[in-house]
Formats: structure tokens, C-alpha cells, sequence
């Protein structure tokens, strides 16, 4: 009985111990939380470019030297990470030294002047964002949205799902940008939006934007937002078309007032 | 250090045990009433001659992973399904389950990714034992890459690697180390993620971190005792042959890169081991390097007593694309010119497919099966003819025109079969900081990402000529198997296990796994007069088989 009455003794004195330490950990890990949530080199100019270096040793491999990121080894497009999933730069600065657990993101031993330094970084490359105020009418600009862009975007749950989700949009890029992609939607076609059309033997022909492919299937969403499946054997005339679903908009059919009405409109759906 | 020793004492207590427990055995199943030591060296030189066996990587020494099973033809393959499949719970995104299983007595030994372990029934796909390892969490290269290609096996050892650089020697029956020894300090830079090659009383294994400033180097071991027997640094020492094309400092060829992370093939005859050699540090940047830099990017010839090199050819002098040479050599013996020659065959990051006479070296077959940008031919001095050193684009990029996914020769029919990676990269090199643990490209690399494709294709061993293709929507890292019913089994990007005519190129089966099939190939074995393909893909082992009749 001796050893066993020692033993529980002696754990309940470890439990103690740990609880004690639990507490000290949980204050002291509050307090550090607090500190790393602003990042001290926010206000130095030379933070980013310092940064930079690092980002370029360090980081580029996996995300890209333009830091978008590399769809085959799923590295993301960091330049969107301050409009994505409530970032802000104590939480970058967790991911960075403690990486992601299960991913190929390691964490990373670096001083901590030099993990704000990237932070520093990220920020000066975070793609878009407005640089003005959007000036435009919101309600003319709703009721634009409605009459050109719902049949295939949507902003919260309005709208339809062939093209992207604009919500939050004005976050992501500029008045610039999203102006450019209005006119002329083709320059750069987006991931999942790529259009194609092909000549199904069961179905006719069918025109959609290519969501995924591999060597024997491919998988769309078709023109009426179905999402549809094929197998690639069943399929001819099979056209990558270099032109957006989207028609492009010129001045004649929407003027650049019309244009920043619908930004403004956007803008309020952040 | 831990050393068990296989003498016949053990072996006779053992069966002692197995005799004491005969009674209750023989209720259950015939027995064959000897306790099983485990393959030795003649098992793992016989290859496939045994195909209920696959006890090395590739299958055999030379590394063709072509196997004499007939079983699944061209004709029935369209009936190939799956039996079982084994969730493994560890994943590694970005990278692959890179393993090839070895199989003995109807038990798969399998590695996974953060350096997991199993022994699995082979029959149903359940586990024996697991194993893993309790890895250190300032992992350098192993963090990024935390991945393992395989065991080697001897008796009843089984040798993995370690993502903190160790080789471990575990019981085949329990998963139990039975020695763990260092092969180099993680946190300066190097992991290991090779399956160890194992010949008559060595293990042969590699080293990674080729990124970082390291200095590479292949070890041979005592499977018994875990003693390293010799060491063949794959950067040469000052005033060592191979010195004069690095500058004339000691630092950087303490630091010159040159990893050795995949599987080298062994000819018992010549007792020749012939291994890849990665990029030299820093990958991209080379003003710090003046020189060829041997022997990065080449492939060595070792003696297997002592590690001493034999020959060597460099396919890419002074690299600064990480083209590293590890792609596995494969061994042939092929008629060249009207005579029989025996030669190493390897398909090369810089695009290029090569055919060397392996007793001497002598370069007989340079020729481009990409589109590479970078050189189109090899000039009669057997150095490439470089015409864009990457500023331009449009050259493989940094992952290559192939990679270390395994490919195939087909004895037969004369062909390699070989995973293709058509990509467009622009490199922008950058003096790098050197610190240890610290990665060290020395620049960067746009890759553009709306080009990109992949192939797996055929190529006459004559003449590097394509004989056909089949192309994948993107670049590949799924590796390739044939059999001699004519059948060539590849995975690819999009996660596909497929099927082809391997004279024809004729697509005949495909099964979508789940997950890409990235830096694994399949491998095949016959159990109970079934034959199973087995592939790892994502987080899953799946076996295949023809419908029981």
C-alpha cells in the first residue's frame, strides 16, 4: 500500500505543480499575445524592404518569388491573405513561426525583428486594396449591379455563381483593377472561370468555365450554373476558348460613371 | 546504440518458442514449422525471380521496376479494381506518400510521410504494428519535405532513414529500433528521405539537404552493428581530385552542396554502386562557385568495398537551375551498335536522357525528351552546348524535365518509359546569406504558372527518340511501372493510377485515387496466385487486383 499511497501523493503534488505552471503559461502566453499582435516595425520604413530580402531567401521557393503562390504544391497567394480568413499581422506573425501543422508551411526559428520584418513585408505587397475612396452612387450602382452582373456575379448571397463572388472585392484590388477587369475581361481570366465548349455525345453542345480536368474527365460549370461532369471520351470539338464568359463593358455601355456607381455599390457590400 | 545480434542462438530460442507453442499454432494453420529469418543478400540479388517478393526499392538492383508478373494483361486489365486500401493519417501537403512498399511473406513494409512506419497484411490491407518517430521540432530540410521512399530489408531488419538524419535498423516482426545511428547534424541542414539500398553486408544509404550549406555524402553500414564502414563525400576535400573545379577554398567546399537523396542501383558483377548527385549550394546563384563543381549533378561510380569512386560523368556542369542527378540509374544490358554493352540509362532533371557505358563511363546517348530551352545537344567533348543560362525562360524549372519519380525500362521492346514535365521558369539568382540551418538558393524563380504540362512517354534507348506519349493536363510527379504482359502502369498530378499498351501507347484502364501520385511509381507482387498493384497516393496505400474467379 505504501508505494501506491506515495505515488498518488506524489501526483497530486505534480498536478499541483503543472496547474501553477498552466496559469503562469496561460498569463505569460496573454501577455506575449497582447505584444505580438502590432507589429513594432510598422512605422519603419525600412522594415519592408528588409523583409523582402528574407522573403526572397526564405519564403520564395514555396510562394512564388512574386509571393502568389504555386498551385502545385498548394502555396497560396500571399498577397491575399490580408482580405482572407481575419489575418491580421499577429496571426501572420504566428503562422510564420510556428507554420501550419500538417503542412508543408515549417516553422521558422528566426528572430522575431526579423519575422516582423516579413510582416512589414506582406503588407507592402498585399495586392490592391482601395487607394481612393469610392465616390460612386450605391444605389444607382445596386441597381447596375442588378441590370449587367447579377446574371453570373454575386455580392452576399445575391446574384448568381458562374463568375466569381465580388463581396469584399473592393478589399482585394483596386478601382484601377477592377475597372480593367470590366473592360476587358479576357486579359486575365481567373482559376475555375477559364471558359470551353465542347460537343457532348449524350448532351449537345454545352459551353461552360472548367472548374478541374485530369487526363480522362473533366469537370465544369456550365452556362446555366450546373455543375457538370464528362468524361473526355465521350467529348468532341473541344474548344479553350480565349474569351471570357464575360462580355467586356466599353464606355458606350457603361460609362466610367456608371462604372464607379457599381464600385460604390461594391464597396458597401464589404 | 542498441546491437542485436542474428547469431544462431537467437534464432535457436526462437524456435524454441515456436516448437513450446506448436499445439495451439497447429489448430490455427499449417505452419512450416521453421521459423522465418527473414531474406538474406542471394534473395535481394534473385530480384524478381521470386515475385511473391519485392524486397528492394525498385524491385531489383538495376532498377528497371519491371516485373516478370503476367497475371494482368493487356487483355483483362480493363477488370483491374481495388481490394483494400490503408489510410496511413499522416500527410505531408505539398509533397507526396512517396514510398515504395517491399513485400516478404505476404507483409508489406511500408514508410510514410513524418516518418511513420507500418508492417501491413498484404492480403487485407489491415496493419501489424506501427511506428513513429518522435521527430525534433527544429526539423531543417526534413520540415519542408517531411517525407520517406522506402525501406531497405535484410533478415529480419528492416532500415529506414530519418527526417533529423538518422538510419534506424527496426524488427520486421515488432517495429521495435534495433539501432539508431547519426548520419549528419539536422539542424545545419541535411534530413534523409531515401529508401537505403542494401547489398551483400552493407547499407548504402544518402543524404539530403542540398538547399541548405551542406556537404553531401553516401554511407555504407553494418547492417548488424550500425557501423559506418565507409563514406565517399560527394564534394571533394581541398586537393582532392575534383577540387580544381571549385575555387580554391576549403569553406566552400566544406559547404558545396551535392546532396545524394535517392537510391542509388548496384552491379554485383562489377560491384559497381552507381548513385545521383544533387545540386551544389547555392542552388541559383553560382558567382561564388567558379567551375564545374563535381560532383554535383553527376552520377558516380562507387567500388562497393570501399566507396572509392570508379568514373564519374557530370550531366550538368556548373549547374544553377537545382537540376539535381538523383534520378534513379537504371541498369541494361542492350545491344549498342551491333554489340551487347552493359550500360546505366538515366532520364535527367535538365531534360536530357542519357545512355552510358556503365563499366567506364563513356557517354553514348545525350538527347533532349523535353522541350528544354537550356542546351539541345551534347557536344562531342560530352559537355552540353548551352544556350540560355535561365535569365530567358522557358527552361525546366527548378522541379525539372523529370524528377526522382521512378521510371521503367522495358527489356523487350528497347524502350524507357519516363514521366515528362514540359515547364516554364524564369531564374533570377541573388548572393544568398549563408548561416547554418538557414536554406540557401541563392535567388529566385518566377514559374509561370499558366504553362505547364505533363507526359508519360516512351523513348527509344537507341536513339532518345519518342515512341510515343500520353499527356497529362499538368507537370507529373507520379512514377512508372511495366510488367512483361505488355502493360505500363503510371500515376499522375490529377491522382490517376492508369494502364497502358506499352508497344502502342494505348490508354486501357484508369482509377481516380483521391490525391495526386506524387514521387511514388507502382510496384507489384503476386500473393496466394493473385497478382495485386499496389500505389500510394495522398494519405492511402490501395491494392489492386483482378476480379477472384
Amino acid at each position: 500500500m505504501k508505494p501506491k499511497n506515495y505515488l498518488v501523493t506524489n501526483f497530486g503534488v505534480m498536478r499541483i505543480s503543472v496547474c501553477a505552471l498552466v496559469s503562469l503559461l496561460l498569463l505569460g502566453g496573454l501577455s506575449v499575445a497582447q505584444a505580438q499582435q502590432n507589429n513594432p516595425l510598422a512605422s519603419d520604413p525600412r522594415a519592408a524592404g528588409a523583409g523582402g530580402v528574407i522573403f526572397r531567401a526564405q519564403c520564395a521557393t514555396c510562394h512564388g518569388a512574386d509571393a502568389k503562390g504555386i498551385a502545385s504544391i498548394e502555396a497560396p497567394d500571399l498577397t491575399l491573405i490580408w482580405t482572407q480568413d481575419g489575418n491580421t499581422d499577429g496571426s501572420v506573425f504566428a503562422t510564420i513561426q510556428n507554420g501550419i501543422p500538417g503542412s508543408i508551411m515549417p516553422a521558422h526559428g528566426f528572430p522575431d525583428t526579423e519575422i516582423w520584418m516579413l510582416v512589414s513585408y506582406l503588407r507592402s505587397i498585399a495586392t490592391g486594396g482601395a487607394t481612393r475612396p469610392f465616390t460612386g452612387d450605391a444605389d444607382t450602382g445596386q441597381r447596375l449591379f442588378n441590370a449587367n452582373c447579377a446574371g453570373c456575379h454575386r455580392v452576399g448571397g445575391a446574384g448568381s455563381a458562374l463568375g466569381p463572388n465580388l463581396a469584399g472585392v473592393t478589399a482585394r484590388r483596386s478601382q484601377d483593377s477592377i475597372a480593367s477587369s470590366i473592360r476587358e475581361p479576357s486579359a486575365s481570366i481567373g482559376r475555375g472561370y477559364k471558359p470551353i465548349s465542347f460537343l457532348s455525345v449524350n448532351q449537345g453542345r454545352v459551353q461552360g468555365v472548367i472548374k478541374s480536368e485530369d487526363a480522362f474527365s473533366i469537370q465544369i460549370m456550365d452556362s446555366n450554373q450546373q455543375l457538370r461532369g464528362f468524361m473526355k471520351s465521350e467529348l468532341s470539338q473541344m474548344n479553350r476558348e480565349p474569351n471570357s464568359l464575360m462580355p467586356s463593358f466599353s464606355i458606350a455601355e457603361l460609362s466610367d460613371s456608371e462604372l464607379n456607381d457599381i464600385l460604390g455599390f461594391l464597396d458597401q457590400q464589404r | 546504440m542498441q546491437t542485436i545480434n542474428f547469431s544462431k542462438p537467437l534464432n535457436r530460442m526462437l524456435a524454441g518458442l515456436v516448437l513450446m507453442s506448436l499445439p495451439l499454432a497447429v489448430v490455427g494453420q499449417a505452419n512450416s514449422g521453421s521459423v522465418s529469418s527473414g531474406p538474406s543478400y542471394e534473395d535481394i540479388l534473385q530480384g524478381f525471380a521470386d515475385s511473391s517478393r519485392w524486397l528492394t526499392y525498385s524491385g531489383d538492383y538495376s532498377s528497371k521496376r519491371h516485373s516478370p508478373l503476367a497475371q494482368i494483361t493487356p487483355e483483362n486489365v480493363q477488370q483491374l479494381r481495388p481490394v483494400w486500401t490503408f489510410q496511413t493519417g499522416t500527410t505531408t501537403r505539398g509533397r507526396g506518400f512517396e514510398t515504395t512498399p517491399l513485400v516478404d511473406e505476404g507483409v508489406l513494409y511500408v514508410t510514410g510521410s513524418n516518418n511513420y512506419a507500418w508492417a501491413i497484411d498484404a492480403k487485407t490491407g489491415r496493419s501489424f504494428w506501427q511506428y513513429r518517430r518522435n521527430l525534433p521540432s527544429d526539423l531543417t530540410y526534413g520540415a519542408s519535405s517531411p517525407v520517406n521512399r522506402g525501406f531497405g530489408m535484410l533478415g529480419n531488419s528492416l532500415f529506414m532513414v530519418t527526417l533529423d538524419a538518422h538510419l534506424l535498423s527496426l524488427d520486421r516482426r515488432s517495429g521495435e529500433i534495433l539501432w539508431d545511428v547519426v548520419l549528419a547534424d539536422y539542424r545545419v541542414g541535411y534530413a534523409a528521405t531515401m529508401a537505403p539500398l542494401v547489398i551483400d553486408g552493407k547499407v548504402i544509404v544518402g543524404i539530403s539537404g542540398g538547399e541548405y550549406a551542406t556537404r553531401g555524402f553516401i554511407d555504407a553500414f553494418d547492417p548488424v552493428t550500425g557501423e559506418r564502414i565507409w563514406r565517399f563525400n560527394t564534394i571533394p576535400g581541398p586537393g582532392e581530385p575534383g577540387s580544381e573545379t571549385w575555387p580554391d577554398d576549403a569553406d566552400i567546399l566544406a559547404r558545396g552542396g551535392g546532396g545524394s537523396w535517392m537510391n542509388g542501383s548496384y552491379d554485383p558483377e562489377l560491384d559497381l554502386i552507381y548513385w545521383g548527385v544533387g545540386n551544389p549550394n547555392p542552388d541559383y546563384f553560382g558567382a561564388t562557385r567558379p567551375g564545374d563543381n563535381l560532383y554535383s549533378n553527376s552520377i558516380v561510380a562507387l567500388e562497393a568495398a570501399t566507396g572509392q569512386l570508379r568514373w564519374h560523368y557530370q550531366f550538368t556542369p556548373h549547374d544553377l537551375h537545382d537540376w539535381d542527378s538523383n534520378q534513379i540509374p537504371v541498369l541494361a544490358e542492350i545491344e549498342w551498335q551491333g554489340q551487347p554493352r552493359a550500360v546505366v540509362m538515366q532520364a535527367n532533371r535538365n531534360g536530357f536522357f542519357y545512355v552510358l557505358d556503365r563499366v567506364t563511363g563513356e557517354l553514348l546517348l545525350g538527347k533532349p525528351f523535353t522541350g528544354t530551352t537550356w542546351a539541345r545537344e551534347i557536344g562531342s567533348d560530352g559537355r552540353p552546348i548551352v544556350l540560355n543560362d535561365g535569365s530567358k525562360g522557358c527552361l525546366p524549372d527548378p522541379w525539372g524535365g523529370t524528377n526522382f519519380m521512378p521510371p521503367s525500362f522495358y527489356p523487350e521492346l528497347d524502350l524507357f518509359f519516363l514521366t515528362a514535365r514540359e515547364t516554364c521558369a524564369t531564374f533570377v539568382p541573388e548572393e544568398p546569406q549563408l548561416a547554418p540551418g538557414q536554406a540557401s538558393f541563392g535567388g529566385v524563380v518566377f514559374i509561370d504558372n499558366e504553362q505547364g504540362s505533363g507526359a508519360l512517354r516512351a523513348l527509344d534507348v537507341h536513339t532518345g527518340e519518342l515512341r510515343w506519349e500520353f499527356t497529362y493536363p499538368s507537370p507529373s510527379f507520379g512514377g512508372v511501372m511495366t510488367t512483361a504482359s505488355g502493360l505500363v502502369f503510371a500515376g499522375d498530378h490529377e491522382g490517376n493510377l492508369m494502364a497502358f499498351d506499352a508497344e502502342s501507347g494505348e490508354n486501357l484502364w484508369h482509377y481516380q485515387t483521391g490525391s495526386r501520385i506524387w514521387g511514388a511509381a507502382p510496384m507489384t507482387h503476386i500473393l496466394d496466385g493473385r497478382q495485386y498493384v499496389l500505389i500510394p497516393s495522398g494519405t492511402t496505400l490501395t491494392a489492386f487486383a483482378l476480379p477472384e474467379e
